[in-house]
């Protein structure tokens, strides 16, 4: 058998080509950067994302830090301190019953963020995990349970957590976390099924599958994390999204109520005073925009870092 | 030890290969020996299209894969050609059980593999593997080469972190990169180098059989050279099998011992490889190869172009499947029998096989009659991208 000349191509090629490469012998020098090393070089590439990621450590962190250290001084009211001005020790002054308004805040904060944070995980958790079934084993299953999720779709996602709220316990920060969890999936499990169907049929994952790889390898280690960009996508809508859920319910009454505070029960207690004191408002809907815009961003410098094929420029 | 392999691989200059054949009994060009490694009897694979209001009533098929029945002798390599669409690529994956096949059986080794358990089916996939075409789509972005390669080793029981990166090496030195490659990812290689780490993942299992789905169709030609030599080279080593699909006939024909045609989910023919490309006996071939660019542009060239297009695998013609655009049947004055009976793949002698009624009709005489009967064709003299076999 000769070489190969590719004559019939109308291409005349040396058929002394190299077969091989000749540097199987060195070592190659360039450093060997791990998956996650390389993750945060594209990270750091995204301004918005690190900004968002600033921001967001700094508010979690005052959230977190301030009540631990004031206590119960978030539900404190001082009939002398009614309405009055900002001091050192409550930088954005008192409101209509004398609490501490920055404290409050931070404390309001708290209790937003939890809510958003945990509703995310079993947002992404019921999404992924019925997305991924759907996506997988395609036919009678996928059906089945994609006209489930447009039956949950269908529903009036608010009626249906106040019905739950109001069954369950109002004001119970549990209730409303999983309130917002099981109605709030069903665009998670959208976006990771139709990404698996895709994959399904993707090279690698057949490869995968003629190496003889089970059924749970590749989908945990081909094709869910092939499935990262709208998992991470459809947390940080998530995380936008119970964040304002849990508000519109506070707001309704449904929510978080006084003495406990959140940005929701914040806005409501304020909109008595829109034409008094405005600024009232001002500061809890600042904290939303806040959370709502930094998780956004966060999530899209994520999806760019875990991508691989993304370039690390410079 | 494994450098010296290494060495081998990458320095065997023009012509020069290893004394033997570690690969035993090895079919010439013009037929089989030895029993089968790999028997595809009555394969068929349909898609099904569903319509109806809840998309679960049939409304129709689509025969990628619509009866065939190969064998593939062992240390052979039989080339697969045929133009987009004809069901090359889903033979491929059916018959390593990557899809569900409607009907019909393989048997590796003899075992039959569609009928084989959980358990028996990954023993089997340990002897038999594949390379494909698309070396960035084949290739999971998120693992390492290391990781890749040392995938096949893991799934059957190879837990030892340390011996798996140990494997990895000797492979990618096998395939000519370099080992301490290991821990980077598959993006930061060239196309070529790509493909190299695909077979080597590939012989990880040390298997038998490998299916290549068309290897080199995405490189550029002066790296298509050097994959080829490569998988040649592999084969005569670790005396591998190669089921090789392409639509490039040149590399069809450098590469392979026999070369079966396909059309519309079909064999056409199949024989030796330097019997068919000097004897064709289905009409199809014919033109198949005429359509092969010509290298040397002073030598007119006679091509012989098909009429129409491919009919849809949905509903393919009576008959013969290729009877609706056959230069044949029309000098022949359109035999009833070619659009109301199905041809038998018959074997014509030697075993060399083909699906004509009237393949004794064809001669240089009768192609030379239709090349002439052709309207000119403008696209005839240029060089052809139409062709359906040019790359």
């Amino acid at each position: 058998m000769e070489r190969v000349e590719l004559n019939r191509e109308g291409l005349v090629l040396p058929a002394t080509a190299p077969n091989v490469a000749a540097d199987h012998e060195e070592i190659d020098r360039t450093p060997v950067r791990t998956y996650w090393q390389l993750a945060r070089q594209r990270f750091v590439q995204h301004r918005l994302a690190v900004i968002a990621l600033v921001v967001l450590v700094v508010l979690v962190a005052l959230a977190y830090i301030v009540p631990l250290v004031t206590g119960p001084l978030f539900g404190r009211t001082n009939l002398a301190k009614i309405d009055a001005p900002a001091t050192l020790e409550a930088p954005l002054g008192y409101d209509e019953l004398g609490r501490n308004t920055a404290v409050r805040l931070m404390k309001a904060t708290q209790t937003s963020l939890t809510i958003g944070f945990a509703a995310v995980l079993i947002i992404v958790g019921v999404g992924s995990l019925v997305g991924s079934i759907a996506g997988y084993m395609g036919g009678i299953v996928d059906n089945l349970l994609m006209r489930f999720v447009d039956i949950v779709l269908s529903l009036p996602v608010l009626f249906i957590i106040l019905m739950i709220v109001a069954l369950f316990g109002a004001g119970n920060v549990w209730v409303v976390i999983i309130a917002i969890g099981i109605t709030g999936w069903t665009l998670a499990a959208r976006l990771i099924r139709a990404e698996f169907l895709a994959l399904r049929e993707a090279d690698f994952v057949q490869a995968a599958r003629a190496l003889g790889a089970g059924h749970r390898r590749i989908v945990l280690r081909h094709m869910l994390p092939a499935a990262m960009a709208p998992l991470v996508v459809a947390a940080a809508l998530g995380v936008a999204d119970s964040v304002i859920t849990e508000a519109a319910l506070s707001f309704l009454g449904f929510g978080i109520s006084s003495p406990e505070a959140s940005l929701g029960n914040m806005l409501t207690n304020a909109q008595e005073y829109f034409y008094s004191a405005p600024i009232r408002a001002v500061y809890p809907g600042l904290v939303l925009v806040l959370i709502v815009l930094c998780a956004s961003f966060l999530g899209d410098g994520l999806r760019d870092a875990l991508d691989p094929r993304q370039r690390i420029g410079k | 030890m494994t450098d010296v392999r290494a060495q081998q691989v990458g320095t065997d200059g023009p012509g020069g290969q290893p004394a033997t054949r570690p690969a035993g009994p090895r079919a010439d060009g013009n037929g089989r020996s030895g029993e089968p490694l790999v028997s595809i009897r009555d394969l068929v694979k349909h898609f099904e299209i569903r319509g109806g209001l809840l998309g679960v009533s049939k409304v129709g098929a689509v025969r990628a894969v619509d009866g065939v029945s190969l064998d593939v002798a062992r240390g052979e390599t039989l080339g697969l050609v045929g133009e987009s669409g004809c069901g090359k690529t889903t033979l491929g994956k059916v018959v390593l059980r990557l899809i569900p096949a409607t009907s019909g059986e393989v048997y590796v080794n003899g075992e039959p593999l569609f009928r084989a358990s959980a358990d028996q089916l990954k023993r089997a996939r340990r002897n038999m593997q594949v390379v494909f075409q698309d070396p960035y789509s084949s290739l999971n972005p998120r693992m390492t080469v290391g990781e890749i390669v040392g995938e096949g080793p893991l799934a059957h029981g190879l837990k030892s972190k340390r011996e798996r990166e140990e494997l990895a090496r000797e492979l990618l030195a096998k395939v000519g990169l370099n080992q301490s490659h290991i821990h980077r990812y598959p993006h930061e290689f060239s196309g070529g180098q790509r493909q190299r780490i695909g077979i080597a993942r590939a012989l990880a299992l040390n298997p038998d059989f490998v299916v290549c789905d068309e290897p080199v169709s995405a490189l550029d030609v002066s790296i298509q050279s050097q994959v080829l030599n490569l998988l040649e080279d592999l084969q005569q080593e670790l005396g591998l099998t190669y089921l090789f699909i392409a639509h490039n006939l040149a590399v069809v024909e450098h590469i392979s011992d026999r070369v079966g045609v396909m059309y519309l989910g079909k064999m056409a023919e199949l024989a030796g490889v330097m019997e068919l490309y000097e004897n064709p006996r289905h009409p199809y071939t014919v033109a198949l190869l005429s359509a092969v660019p010509e290298p040397d542009p002073r030598r007119r060239r006679k091509r012989l172009v098909l009429k129409g297009d491919v009919p849809s695998p949905a509903n393919p013609p009576s008959g013969c499947r290729f009877h609706t655009r056959c230069w044949l049947r029309e000098q022949l004055g359109n035999p009833e029998n070619c659009a109301t009976v199905e041809p038998e793949f018959r074997d014509i002698g030697n075993g060399h096989r083909t699906a004509c009624h009237w393949a004794e009709e064809i001669s240089p005489e009768t192609i030379q009659r239709a090349v002439q009967r052709q309207k000119p064709v403008v696209s005839a003299e240029t060089p052809p991208s139409d062709a359906p076999a040019a790359a």
